[in-house]
């Protein structure tokens, strides 16, 4: 089975982030996801870089990933 | 004719096309039943929606005409969106009512 922490590992091993967590049941997962690599990309290509660090595994073993991208600023704009 | 000239077809002959799995009126999953109750609630009459479990040409198709990995995948005037949280976050936000807005009736 499919465990959040080992879509956590490939998601850090992949790219710079500053918060990171991934929650799931095996099946369905949700990210949050802080990096100042999304900096100037639009929404899907935010996506586009996260699932590169996933690789084949989106399109084999991860059902689905949900996810919310923020650069740090935007985080902390959101936590204010 | 090729599978990435079907699509490109799809989606510019169609203001708003969906590829999903399963049906408006029957979803096979979660975030396809999202993108149409979101397109639902916003008015959407026209939905131009493509079961991607019929057709593996189109399944393997999409993800390479979008460079995205999963479905649903949502397009309006020809312009991927994206999937369901993209979708979701535009329609809290109101960006996808205005894009919606530009789809000729």
């Amino acid at each position: 089975m499919v465990t959040p922490e080992s879509i956590r590992i490939d998601i850090d091993k992949g790219m710079k982030t500053s918060y990171l967590t991934v929650e799931g049941d095996g099946q369905h997962f949700e990210a949050v996801i802080v990096s100042e690599e999304f900096a100037g990309l639009s929404r899907i290509q935010r996506q586009q870089r996260v699932n590169k660090t996933l690789g084949e595994r989106m399109t084999t073993d991860i059902h689905a990933l949900s996810m919310k991208t923020f650069t740090p600023q935007e985080w902390q704009e959101k936590n204010k | 004719m090729d599978i990435q000239e079907v699509i490109k077809q799809q989606v510019t002959t169609h203001p708003v096309v969906v590829y999903m799995k399963g049906t408006p009126a029957a979803p096979r999953c979660g975030f396809s039943a999202n993108v149409i109750n979101i397109l639902n609630a916003l008015g959407v009459k026209d939905i131009f929606s493509v079961n991607i479990l019929e057709s593996d040409d189109i399944r393997l198709g999409i993800i390479e005409y979008a460079n995205w990995p999963t479905v649903p995948q949502v397009y309006i005037n020809g312009e991927f969106i994206g999937g369901s949280d993209i979708t979701t976050e535009m329609y809290q936000s109101g960006e996808l009512k205005t894009l919606l807005s530009k789809v000729p009736a």
